[in-house]
């Protein structure tokens, strides 16, 4: 597999992976906020799948019909509809894309979920690999605490209960997340993720990221012509963030 | 062989096989079904075949089960939606594919195995990877996609040339399928000229999958007593364990 510059896209793709609450979604839109205010083609990818694929995902979850196999491929499905609809033509036409979670998200978990790891990344080839990977890692209890202490309603799937490791949905999700974390360390060399130590402050993990982004790529290339910036964007809405919303990818 | 009608042929387990990785937590050890496969294209004669062998079959004591393409609880109706629109792109809608055959597997053809069912597959991963390698798509990748398939006890082809498709599916309908005559390839825009050429192309990657596949290639030609008669032999063969010749006379 090869990244978007190896395969002559003169656009760059930059993914940041990590566990739900390792705070990297807030370190992409910090950084979104960055380049767009210096007038840079940026684009953050935010997974909208055509509702034909939603519709068959949502059903498969709610009516819990999916497994291993079957959550692996509907997953697939999805991200190569935003994969081909989406990401390659921003690609093409040269913009900076951020994506919060990319493949390493699905390598993970179908990996988890007992999917063979030759298979899982077969199936995902057709993708071209991150120009740049941050991989935000926080201790497993951080983490989970972020996540666990508004006692959020655990979905079926994000707390891992189909993999049957307890009957508690927040015993399941430990479980389930400690595991995912393996997988993304095992990964961490092969796909040279950049690994942010996701205990530090804010600020602190936003300045790593903004130099290192400044150094491995020419920022400057992604100018608009225009020279326009773009209007502020609507405030967020406030954290904590659910965690249904973030780990969907 | 010369059959009783009162005696009922007991086919003996046997060891079954993945194409490939397989399914997690799927055991095929002494499987007592089989998995018999129908392809052809529309028009060759498959469905009429079908019908045909499922009341011979459980004319003999076999209990049947069919499957087919677009038949999965899981995704069914999203990809009759998703064929009427033509919204999706190839590596999605393949995938799309792939996700109703799996649920298939997992949730009809791998517990009528078990059960001791004849399963009649109408259509397999055969015309899957047919109509993505038509289309461009990588053989490997397929190969690994499709590595969730249990491997047939046979597979039928049934062969009918272009020239006799097209005049078969006039007398069925009355205008030629937009995806049966590969419109979304841009071969031609005239429609007739297109079916030709989509369907002389699919019958050629047929031909070259025959010998990774070991299909039975079928005359379909013929009328459809000479076929079925054709077809029981080779599947009392099957039946009695012994082993199908891969081409016909």
């Amino acid at each position: 597999m090869k990244t978007f510059a190896e395969q002559k896209f003169p656009g760059r793709l930059v993914a940041v992976e990590g566990l739900d609450g390792s705070g990297k979604s807030t370190q992409i839109y910090l950084l979104k906020r960055w380049l767009e205010l210096q007038g840079l083609k940026v684009y953050f990818s935010e997974w909208n799948s055509s509702e034909l694929v939603k519709s068959a995902t949502s059903k498969g979850k709610k009516r819990e019909l999916l497994t291993p196999t079957t959550f692996s491929l509907i997953h697939a499905t999805d991200f190569a509809d935003r994969y081909e609809r989406h990401l390659v033509p921003l690609l093409r036409a040269g913009f900076l894309v951020l994506c919060d979670r990319y493949i390493y998200t699905a390598f993970a978990r179908d990996v988890v979920r007992g999917c063979p790891p030759e298979w899982v990344r077969g199936l995902y080839n057709f993708a071209a690999l991150p120009d740049l990977t941050f991989f935000f890692k926080a201790d497993l209890e951080v983490s989970l605490n972020r996540i666990l202490e508004g006692r959020p309603q655990l979905k079926y799937f994000e707390a891992g209960m189909d993999l049957h490791l307890s009957t508690d949905p927040y015993e399941s999700f430990r479980i389930f997340q400690g595991r995912i974390l393996e997988q993304y360390l095992a990964m961490s060399t092969e796909f040279g993720f950049h690994v942010v130590d996701a205990n530090q402050l804010v600020e602190k993990q936003q300045v790593l990221v903004r130099q290192l982004l400044s150094n491995k790529l020419d920022l400057d290339s992604f100018k608009r012509a225009d020279g326009r910036r773009p209007s502020p964007p609507a405030p967020r809405r406030p954290s904590p963030k659910t965690i249904s919303a973030e780990s969907e990818s | 062989m010369k059959r009783n009608k009162e005696q009922i042929v007991v086919p003996s387990p046997t060891k079954r096989r993945f194409y490939g990785h397989g399914i997690p937590g799927a055991e095929l050890e002494n499987v007592a079904g089989r998995l018999i496969v129908v392809e052809g294209a529309d028009g060759s004669g498959r469905s009429t075949q079908i019908v045909r062998l499922t009341e011979w079959l459980e004319g003999c004591g076999h209990a049947t089960v069919q499957v087919g393409l677009k038949r999965s609880t899981l995704v069914s109706e999203e990809l009759e939606r998703a064929q009427q629109g033509n919204i999706l792109s190839r590596t999605t809608l393949s995938l799309f594919y792939a996700t109703d055959f799996a649920d298939q597997v997992e949730n009809m053809i791998l517990p009528a195995l078990k059960a001791g069912f004849i399963v009649l597959a109408d259509r397999y991963i055969y015309t899957l990877m047919a109509r993505d390698m038509v289309r461009g798509m990588d053989p490997a990748w397929l190969r690994n996609l499709y590595g969730i398939a249990i491997e047939p006890d046979a597979v039928f082809y049934l062969n009918v040339p272009p020239e006799e498709l097209v005049q078969r599916c006039f007398e069925k309908n009355t205008a030629l399928d937009y995806w049966e005559s590969g419109m979304d390839l841009g071969l031609s825009r005239d429609m007739f000229d297109s079916f030709m050429k989509y369907q002389t192309a699919v019958q050629k990657v047929f031909r070259q999958m025959q010998a990774t596949y070991g299909f039975t290639i079928i005359d379909g030609s013929r009328s459809a007593d000479a076929i079925n008669s054709d077809l029981q032999k080779r599947i009392e063969a099957v039946l009695a364990g012994k082993l199908v010749a891969t081409h016909s006379s």
